[in-house]
């Protein structure tokens, strides 16, 4: 009971502590660390159901079947997320590599504005100040047409 | 603003992990479907792993989907990284330590993530962890010598044949009007080289993909040049 | 039945042999993809007529439910298998640089939707759902514009944050109930998932699924990821995948969890969506722009709908997501050539008259126009939200109306403009022929759907039924009892 407490708290904790790298760091890097942690922390949580009293592995070994086995769901589900993880991180890093190499710098924040200035060239409107700033639509600058929109 | 935010989008998170936290039961619950697995694997498939049992048997689609979002992976790492200029930089030999280690660790990562592999349905282990070895086997290498790299045509060639191999063998049983991945009858005797029917060949297949597929997004990685 | 499953394992196996076949021919590699594509989508055709009203549970490896991995077959899951995969290949990639790759991606795309509509075990559920999302980020960034790789950066980090949160809410669901069936899910609910940890499994799951849904307030990749990824995809993204998540939502919603304060959670992330969407499709200056908050305006209509309990929700919901699989991508196909600053659409009515036609028709459904079926959509939810007792589902159709409001305002002021006598502008490009081709065939089909309205509904109206009917797909997949709890 002990150690399983612990187990749920270092979960838990990884969970925390990897929502934290992404939610609050603005380097690209951390952010992709911070996934690793939160992938961690998830497959250990889904790992703990597996946890029995006095368990052995659930394998027969010499013909002995154990007495008491763990639950081998749970084991088969995270091999596939961890090898699920594996790949997405593999995906995040090449495309930090891109990032890096296009914009020269892994700060999300000046990515995000770089990003957004691209877009609206792209687009070839005047970008405002903030995307979050009310944009003033000026219908006014496009001549009426005769008759009323129906 | 964000970081008052995010502080207290964390402590809500923290207190609902807590609260479920609170109102589980800390042991697992007792009637599950992996006591059922364990009750009649032997019998039904034949391997003395009833891990492997469920990866590759109970769960076979989500194996091989798991295969495939590896193969995705390394096919969107081509895509995105592109391909390497010739005239970039290489980085330099590593010391002489690395190499002869490097050298030395060859052959034994190879023994040691093929008997991983072959001895999957028989003690802990199987088709990913020992790929995961062979994919160091060949990485460490080029770790040591950047200047010689793997062979991408001869890694993508295994990877296809292998992992259309897993879906060939699966299909197989539907031809008999079975469903697909149904396991063959007639598995051998329970803790043999050579039992658990199909099992042992899919994990190869799954190996052997997965070795090549990791090597290949490694070295891919790893050939990218520095940003001038 | 069984060769259901060729949906997913002939474009796998065809997707992996896929670059070996280039090596030896190009022309077969570039003919074998939209080959397979189309007998997979004949297959799922065929096999939705022949299955008529009748419900059917396909063992994966003939292993038993709930030890093996169940595929629930109704007219639900089976409808939509096929709509990816002939979205799929009506939105198949160009010929251009990465052809090769981008063909691989589509066709796993297409394996892993069909999977995604058709699987009956919450873990697969996941896996496939993960695959979908490592295809769209590929095929995302497929354009290599240095936009396209922020933007899929910034998608994948959310998705990724998503996709933990799912992993979170099946430990939950294991750790309560003992297993991944979700039949024997839907038996064992109300006694284990009737509780807080049930519930907090559910917002994890809502939250993690809905990334891929559009769902507020993990949306924020939408905008970004429309205006850098090539127009197909876009169509492909918004169109047929967003409505597969949502179908996995409704699926658990339905089965599983029937706890009211879980639809209640729906409803209040429907409305803020329908909210924030509009208002910023509203404030929108850029035609890509424009249709990506109009879509997350959309599919907060969609939760409002699915929130009301029992079929009509289903029914409702239905409704407007089958329409709206329709007009996206077609509104997508229009963006093609038309992407940019929505002032220099001013006169396109000029280059491209079918293309403007085409639009005012798509906007009129989309708007809730009689007779087109956009507005007995809408009239559906509108009607069933009125029927509920609680006031906050009265707020949801208040919401819907105003938004309506707001998409009449901003889609005319687009067409409006496409008329504009003004010979100073640069005109807009004419649209490709094969753009404006599909697009003409789903307003056609949008159009004629009018005239069988009727039959439609009721057909729909089956669907509902039977997708919502759980003591059905409890006794269709019969799974074995689990054995007692050991001491």
């Amino acid at each position: 009971m002990d150690t399983s407490l612990v187990m749920y708290i270092a979960a838990g904790g990884l969970l925390l502590i990897g929502s934290a790298g992404i939610v609050m760091s603005s380097h690209l890097v951390r952010i992709i660390f911070g996934i690793a942690l939160l992938e961690a922390g998830a497959n250990l949580l889904l790992l703990l159901a597996s946890f029995r009293e006095g368990a052995t592995a659930p394998i027969i070994v010499d013909g002995h079947v154990p007495a008491i086995m763990a639950d081998p769901v749970p084991q088969a589900l995270v091999l596939t997320a961890i090898v699920i993880g594996v790949g997405i991180l593999a995906l995040a890093l090449s495309l930090a590599i891109r990032v890096q190499r296009a914009y020269g710098t892994l700060d999300m924040r000046e990515i995000r504005d770089r990003m957004a200035q691209e877009i609206a060239d792209t687009a070839s409107i005047d970008r405002p100040i903030s995307s979050h700033a009310p944009l003033p639509v000026d219908v006014t600058s496009v001549p009426s047409p005769s008759e009323g929109k129906g | 603003m964000r970081r008052f935010t995010s502080a207290l989008f964390l402590l809500g998170l923290g207190v609902l992990i807590a609260a479920i936290y609170q109102k589980m039961g800390f042991h697992a619950s007792g009637s599950n479907v992996g006591q059922a697995i364990n009750a009649v694997a032997a019998d039904q498939l034949g391997a003395a792993n009833f891990v492997t049992s469920v990866v590759l048997g109970y769960r076979g689609l989500d194996t091989l989907m798991e295969l495939t979002i590896l193969f995705t992976a390394a096919t969107v790492v081509a895509l995105v990284l592109g391909r390497r200029k010739p005239s970039a930089k290489r980085d330099p030999d590593a010391g002489f330590v690395l190499q002869a280690g490097a050298d030395l660790f060859f052959p034994l990562l190879l023994i040691v993530g093929l008997y991983i592999i072959l001895h999957g349905h028989l003690t802990p282990g199987g088709g990913f962890q020992g790929g995961v070895i062979l994919a160091a086997a060949f990485f460490v290498p080029v770790l040591a010598r950047p200047g010689t790299s793997i062979d991408h045509g001869w890694a993508r060639l295994v990877e296809g044949l292998a992992g259309a191999s897993f879906i060939f063998i699966g299909l197989l049983a539907m031809l008999e009007g079975k469903s697909f991945l149904t396991p063959p009858p007639g598995q051998g005797e329970l803790g043999a080289l050579f039992s658990a029917g199909t099992l042992p060949l899919l994990y190869i297949a799954v190996g052997l993909k997965v070795g090549a597929e990791l090597a290949g997004l490694l070295a891919h990685l790893s050939e990218t040049e520095a940003a001038e | 039945m069984n060769n259901l499953l060729l949906l997913i394992a002939l474009p796998l196996i065809t997707a992996f042999l896929l670059p070996i076949l280039d090596r030896v021919s190009t022309m077969l590699a570039r003919l074998a993809g939209p080959v397979v594509l189309f007998i997979t989508s004949a297959i799922g055709f065929w096999l939705w007529m022949q299955l008529g009203g009748q419900t059917v549970a396909i063992q994966l490896g003939g292993f038993l439910p709930p030890l093996g991995i169940t595929f629930y077959v109704d007219q639900l899951s089976l409808l939509f298998a096929v709509a990816i995969n002939v979205g799929t290949l009506l939105l198949w990639p160009d010929d251009g640089e990465d052809r090769l790759r981008r063909s691989i991606l589509s066709l796993i795309l297409a394996a892993s939707g069909s999977g995604l509509a058709l699987s009956g075990d919450l873990f697969n559920i996941y896996v496939f759902y993960e695959l979908v999302a490592v295809v769209s980020y590929g095929l995302v960034a497929s354009k290599s514009i240095p936009g396209a790789y922020a933007a899929t950066i910034r998608y994948l980090i959310i998705s990724a944050f998503g996709a933990v949160l799912v992993l979170t809410g099946i430990a939950l669901v294991y750790q309560a109930t003992g297993t991944l069936n979700l039949a024997q899910l839907a038996q064992l609910a109300p006694d284990k998932l009737n509780n807080l940890q049930g519930l907090a499994a559910f917002v994890l799951m809502l939250i993690g699924f809905g990334v891929k849904a559009e769902l507020f307030p993990v949306n924020t990749w939408v905008p970004e990821v429309y205006a850098t990824a090539p127009t197909r995809v876009s169509g492909l993204l918004a169109g047929v995948v967003s409505k597969l998540a949502l179908i996995v939502i409704v699926r658990l919603l339905v089965l599983v969890f029937h706890q009211p304060e879980a639809q209640t959670v729906m409803l209040v992330l429907g409305i803020l969506g329908v909210v924030t969407g509009e208002l910023a499709a509203w404030r929108a200056r850029d035609f890509n722009r424009m249709l990506a908050y109009s879509s997350i305006g959309q599919l907060g209509i969609m939760f409002i709908a699915f929130a009301i309990p029992g079929q009509a929700g289903v029914f409702a919901g239905l409704a407007v997501a089958l329409h709206h699989l329709i007009v996206k991508p077609a509104l997508f196909l229009l963006a093609e050539r038309w992407g940019g600053s929505l002032e220099k659409l001013a006169g396109a009515a000029r280059t491209s008259p079918l293309g403007a036609a085409l639009f005012i028709v798509l906007a009129l459904s989309l708007i809730g126009v009689p007779p087109f079926p956009g507005f007995w959509a809408k009239l559906l939810v509108l009607v069933h939200l009125g029927e509920q007792a609680q006031s906050l589902y009265y707020l949801g159709g208040l919401v819907i109306l105003a938004g309506a409001a707001l998409e009449a305002n901003y889609l005319f002021r687009v067409a409006s403009s496409f008329y504009y006598p003004d010979n100073k502008q640069e005109l807009p490009p004419a649209h490709r022929r094969r753009d404006i081709t599909i697009a003409s065939v789903l307003t056609a089909g949008l159009v004629a759907s009018v005239f069988v309205l009727s039959p439609l509904a009721e057909r729909l109206d089956g669907i509902a039924t039977q997708a919502s009917d759980v003591p059905r797909y409890i006794q269709t997949v019969n799974p074995a009892a689990l054995p007692e709890a050991q001491p």
